[in-house]
């Protein structure tokens, strides 16, 4: 599946369809969001106060571990220091956030750049086991919350009663200014079941 | 009679500009607003009509560049459904910024809960808010439905003249109760900038000026006592304090009247003892009041049909 591969917006008025697709558009790069959606479809209908969305996403990465962007090993052994080099900058501040929550501001020390001295009391070998399997960044985390901030921000402002549901690779948002009627949900879910049966 | 005054711009260096406001001060004319930017000045004026040419001249040695500003002295009020990011920064600021460049003072209102179909409301302080302005133009979104149907309730208790701005190339006649409906400036994401986008802004100022126009017009049927530009000036020279105001607008003139950013229950005396050379306080010319917004005060300038004389 490409990049926004499928891109629909359907309304009464064609212009106002063209208008509204360029709305999303616009949010839709505001939130660096072009990679992670493979096809989206978007039906409004302001006359019964009502916006559905269908979204079929790309494949998402895989959480980040701590092995993947680090090497680990010792420190000075009889302080049982665990020493941590990171390969990839970019994920250094979240993981200072997460070494710092784990063993307090004062026990995290950066001699260097890239590297980090964790001064803890327990066994160093058993640190080092969970420290490389801890996840550093989720990139589906992200993801989610910038979907949710994408769908707030293209709907229209007054359509205060929303349902949404976010799958493993899908996501359907409905939103009205009234009490939204069951058929509206189910027509997004067949929307979206024709959005995923598309070669 | 004071002579006719002209609407100007002045954009140039600020090296040596105050040759130009020493000028307009000699020629009798008003400066309204200075905004000086780094390097660069920018004069917010009003030229006596004969006078012009000369102005003219002094800005090409200078090397700077005077246009017309149709929309000098006027307060107009930008109002957005709410402040959310729906409506805000795009489109409401670049329309409030295309007024400003032809003279306007603009204020940038979101109403509370203008949003929605059939939600939209707008509070009785908010209307009071908008009437204290010239004009009030309303920016509002996609769909035509909406603007015709729907969105109008929010121009309910306006009694300044109403102009909205959407999405659908409607007429305005469609629009009930808008004085004009200037289409192509609807909801947008990014800054207005593409050609036919500023090519609207530019209708849009355009008629905005044409209402300006026929409200002068009216107004010059049954003057104002004294001129807003001239209230302004005493202000300056008779209360001392304006001058510590850090507003870009101390001062902000309206086509009827003034709003002065100084706090009302500490000043408003002193608006309305204002003395000028013919014998005449500002209280028999203007009613002075507080104004919604913030603790400023307003000044709405009688017209010579109420007060017998004009100075």
């Amino acid at each position: 599946m490409n990049a926004l591969e499928t891109f629909i917006v359907e309304s009464a008025v064609p212009q106002e369809a063209e208008a509204y697709r360029s709305i999303v558009a616009d949010v839709i790069s505001e939130l660096v969001l072009g990679g992670a959606i493979g096809r989206i479809r978007i039906v409004l209908r302001p006359e019964d106060s009502l916006f559905q969305m269908a979204i079929v996403l790309r494949g998402s990465q895989p959480p980040v571990r701590l092995a993947d962007v680090a090497d680990l090993g010792y420190g000075v052994m009889e302080r049982k220091e665990v020493r941590i080099s990171i390969r990839e900058e970019k994920y250094l501040s979240p993981l200072l956030e997460k070494l710092w929550a784990r063993y307090g501001r004062g026990q995290v020390l950066q001699p260097e750049r890239n590297t980090l001295i964790v001064r803890q009391d327990q066994d160093p070998e058993k640190e080092i086991n969970y420290l490389e399997g801890m996840i550093v960044a989720d990139p589906k985390q992200g993801l989610q919350s910038r979907l949710i901030e994408m769908a707030i921000r293209s709907t229209p402002e007054g359509f205060r009663v929303r349902y949404h549901s976010m799958k493993e690779n899908s996501f359907i948002f409905v939103a009205s200014e009234d009490m939204l009627k069951p058929e509206w949900i189910q027509q997004a879910h067949q929307m979206l079941a024709e959005l995923q049966e598309e070669q | 009679m004071a002579a006719v005054l002209e609407p100007y711009i002045y954009e140039g260096g600020i090296h040596r500009h105050t040759l130009i406001t020493e000028l307009l001060e000699d020629l009798g004319g008003y400066l309204i607003q200075k905004i000086p930017a780094a390097t660069e000045v920018t004069l917010i004026m009003l030229i006596p009509k004969k006078d012009v040419p000369l102005v003219e001249e002094l800005g090409k040695k200078l090397l700077g560049k005077l246009t017309m500003a149709p929309l000098t002295g006027t307060e107009i009020a930008v109002v957005s459904p709410t402040l959310a990011a729906h409506h805000l920064p795009h489109s409401a600021c670049d329309v409030a910024e295309h007024l400003r460049r032809d003279g306007a003072n603009t204020n940038m209102i979101g109403l509370a809960r203008g949003m929605g179909r059939r939600v939209a409301l707008s509070a009785d302080y908010e209307r009071k808010l908008i009437n204290e302005h010239d004009i009030a133009l309303f920016s509002f979104g996609t769909f035509a439905d909406c603007i015709i149907n729907k969105k109008p309730k929010l121009f309910e208790g306006v009694e300044i003249p109403i102009v909205a701005t959407g999405g659908p190339d409607l007429r305005t006649e469609d629009v009930p109760n808008a004085d004009v409906y200037v289409g192509n400036i609807g909801r947008v994401a990014h800054r207005l900038r593409k050609s036919d986008e500023l090519s609207s802004l530019d209708i849009m100022n355009q008629k905005v000026a044409e209402i300006v126009g026929s409200m002068r017009e009216d107004i010059s049927k049954d003057p104002l006592a004294v001129l807003p530009p001239r209230v302004m000036k005493e202000i300056y020279e008779q209360i001392p304090q304006i001058e510590q105001v850090l507003t870009p607008a101390p001062v902000t003139l309206q086509l009827d009247g003034l709003r002065v950013k100084l706090p009302y229950a500490e000043f408003s005396e002193k608006v309305e003892n204002l003395e000028f050379d013919e014998g005449t306080r500002l209280a028999e010319l203007a009613k002075v009041m507080p104004s919604k917004m913030k603790n400023y005060i307003l000044i709405k300038i009688k017209r010579e049909s109420e007060v017998g004389f004009v100075i």
